[in-house]
């Protein structure tokens, strides 16, 4: 935890800096006729300043309970899992387009549900071809939403 | 004012047309139905829904688009209620205590405190509407950029103050909403800031992607790193009797539902993004005065009657800026702008004088939509509250379909939900590392309108700040806001004292 806060606050501190190294690249102007750079400039810096308030804030609490150890009884986690779920949206954004709204719903349910082990096959095709079929009626049918018909056409 | 009533009266003469109510009912239905679908809000759904409105006149277009508006807002709380999805920017801190009232069986209450606290609003609001209106809309207009500016800021500290538990975190996330903010064309030069050579972006980043993102996907996420024993934890279901307030919760929610009516009235008045600061100042409000804010968070229904109200009675009023200077400050009220503009209808100052029977008819329709919203959804609570009943592992993945679905039909583009996941992984991290994303999200919307104000107001006064504080609703503001950030830091401070002194 005590790891993560210090990596969030530099991680914070260095988009505050790219911030303004950008908006040095565009038209700063002056305060009475502010060029497109102005805002997001003053904004950069500002959080530069917060985060270093903040990272400094962590160093004095550090020092304060350098002799408190931290105990940690987490549940392990399912990164692998995570991993995969999120990668299999991405993969399924990626086939948008080409394999149509229909068949990438269905692909993505039947992926996403076997990787929260839903294993079985039989239960998660049903689950899968019904939800495809039910947002497919519900979106391109009734409300009449103009979706990705892909290579199968539909 | 006697006349105003006057043409209340007609107005309700006019939405009470047997056409009218068919189409009030046909917009509530239709806007439930769309604010209950994770990522698709009212801005959406009135989108969607404007060519069926094409073959009406526009008093029946506007009163179905604007109870789409109003259903689809409160089936946008539903899903902040039932899944931390919230449906538009009004509806993220009904998530805050609203998920959590679910997450301990209380998913029922929570649905019907909304509609009965929106119902309430609805009915305050209109008198309010009649007394209040022709006044305050002539006062709306004495704001100029410093005091929208000073308004804006004081919104974001009382937003800081009011979510996670440290003031620093939330006011970085306030900045980094503000920095992504400012991606896309320079809204006074018109040059292109951020966006790297990329055509989409040129736009900005869209609100929508943001929203779905940081809330719907980021908290599937965390659902899904959770270890598989917690995967299939059960959410705790109601049962029948539990399903509806009981009296104690009615009782905790009058007083929430007054102050939040108030709220919202008074800053639905005031140009801007209204039912947003609305709902994070009744929060705070609420929190403020309760005798246990240590609750709020936790899923005390005080955070979710006092927001819900106020957004109902902001959304009221905030149709007075948009009728009478003919201004829109919410995504959603700009579409409904552009369905009057299609229908021939050019508000402004001469609106009410030009088109009573819209302006009055609508403003009854209103009261006649809350109403109808009542009816049809508390019935259904029974079954909203069911949608918990799915296993997660069968549930997240829907959750995720309906997000990227919801997603592509904003804009019809699949950049969109890049987006989406792109701030859905920022989201897990911000949770991981304890960061809200409600003030980067309120600061994405406030933004644009922040800067412009900030650079009107300095181009006014030549590049001098005093014309901040030269400006009497303008200093009172910002007095305000000193006040919101030294108020946590003293009492800080004070407390680390007393703990030095104890040891």
């Amino acid at each position: 935890m005590k790891r993560d806060e210090w990596i969030g606050g530099i991680v914070i501190f260095i988009f505050g800096a790219i911030t303004v190294l950008l908006s040095l690249r565009m038209p700063v102007g002056t305060f009475r006729m502010a060029g497109a750079g102005m805002f997001p400039l003053c904004l950069g810096i500002l959080l530069m300043l917060l985060s270093s308030c903040f990272l400094l804030k962590l160093l004095l609490k550090g020092k304060k309970r350098a002799d408190e150890k931290e105990q940690a009884t987490e549940l392990p986690s399912s990164t692998r899992q995570l991993v995969l779920f999120f990668g299999a949206m991405l993969l399924a954004t990626l086939l948008f387009n080409p394999f149509g709204y229909p068949l990438v719903a269905f692909l993505l349910m039947l992926a996403l549900l076997r990787i929260l082990g839903i294993k079985r096959w039989s239960l998660n095709i049903i689950v899968s071809g019904a939800t495809a079929a039910g947002s497919y009626l519900l979106f391109v049918q009734w409300l009449q939403i103009p979706l990705p018909k892909g290579f199968i056409g539909l | 004012m006697i006349e105003s009533f006057q043409h209340l009266i007609n107005g309700f003469g006019i939405a009470t047309t047997f056409q009218n109510l068919s189409y009030c009912l046909i917009g509530a239905i239709v806007g439930t139905i769309v604010g209950v679908l994770p990522g698709l809000g009212p801005i959406a759904g009135i989108a969607l829904l404007i060519p069926a409105t094409f073959g009406l006149n526009a008093t029946s277009a506007i009163i179905m688009l604007a109870g789409i508006y109003y259903g689809a807002m409160y089936g946008g709380s539903t899903t902040s209620i039932l899944l931390n999805v919230p449906g538009e920017t009004a509806s993220v801190i009904t998530c805050i205590d609203g998920y959590q009232m679910a997450q301990k069986g209380k998913a029922g209450p929570a649905l019907a405190i909304c509609a009965i606290g929106s119902f309430i609003a609805g009915t305050i609001g209109i008198f309010g509407l009649v007394f209040l209106a022709p006044p305050l809309a002539e006062a709306a207009l004495a704001f100029g950029p410093p005091e929208y500016f000073s308004l804006m800021v004081f919104g974001f500290i009382v937003l800081s103050n009011v979510t996670g538990a440290s003031l620093l975190k939330s006011l970085m996330m306030s900045i980094v909403g503000l920095i992504i903010g400012t991606m896309g064309i320079d809204p006074v030069s018109g040059d292109p800031r951020f966006t790297f050579g990329s055509i989409p972006l040129l736009g900005g980043i869209e609100f929508v992607a943001v929203a779905i993102g940081l809330f719907g996907i980021g908290e599937v996420l965390t659902n899904v790193e959770k270890p598989q024993e917690l995967l299939d934890e059960k959410v705790l279901v109601p049962r029948l009797r539990e399903l509806y307030p009981s009296v104690q919760d009615l009782k905790k929610s009058f007083f929430p539902i007054l102050r939040g009516t108030g709220i919202g009235f008074g800053v639905g008045l005031v140009p801007g993004p209204a039912p947003v600061i609305a709902t994070y100042a009744s929060y705070m409000v609420e929190k403020k005065v309760s005798r246990h804010p240590e609750e709020f968070g936790k899923g005390a229904i005080e955070g979710v009657a006092g927001p819900e109200s106020a957004n109902n009675s902001a959304c009221q009023a905030a149709f007075i800026p948009l009728f009478v200077l003919g201004i829109p400050f919410a995504p959603p009220t700009a579409i409904l702008l552009g369905a009057l503009l299609i229908h021939g209808v050019n508000p402004g100052p001469m609106m009410i004088s030009q088109h009573p029977e819209l302006f009055w008819g609508v403003i009854a329709s209103m009261y006649i939509g809350n109403f109808v919203l009542l009816l049809l959804n508390l019935p259904f609570v029974p079954l909203f509250a069911n949608i918990l009943r799915i296993p997660k592992r069968i549930l997240l993945p829907l959750v995720i379909l309906f997000c990227i679905t919801g997603m592509y039909t904003v804009n019809n583009s699949v950049f969109d939900i890049w987006m989406m996941l792109l701030f859905g992984g920022l989201g897990f991290i911000m949770r991981k590392w304890a960061y809200e994303g409600a003030p980067l999200l309120l600061a994405l919307v406030l933004g644009p309108k922040l800067e412009v104000a900030f650079r009107q107001s300095l181009m006014i006064s030549h590049g001098n700040f005093g014309i901040f504080i030269d400006r009497p609703v303008s200093v009172i503001l910002l007095l305000a806001t000193g006040l919101f950030l030294i108020v946590p830091m003293a009492r800080l401070m004070i407390r680390t004292l007393k703990k030095g002194g104890e040891r």
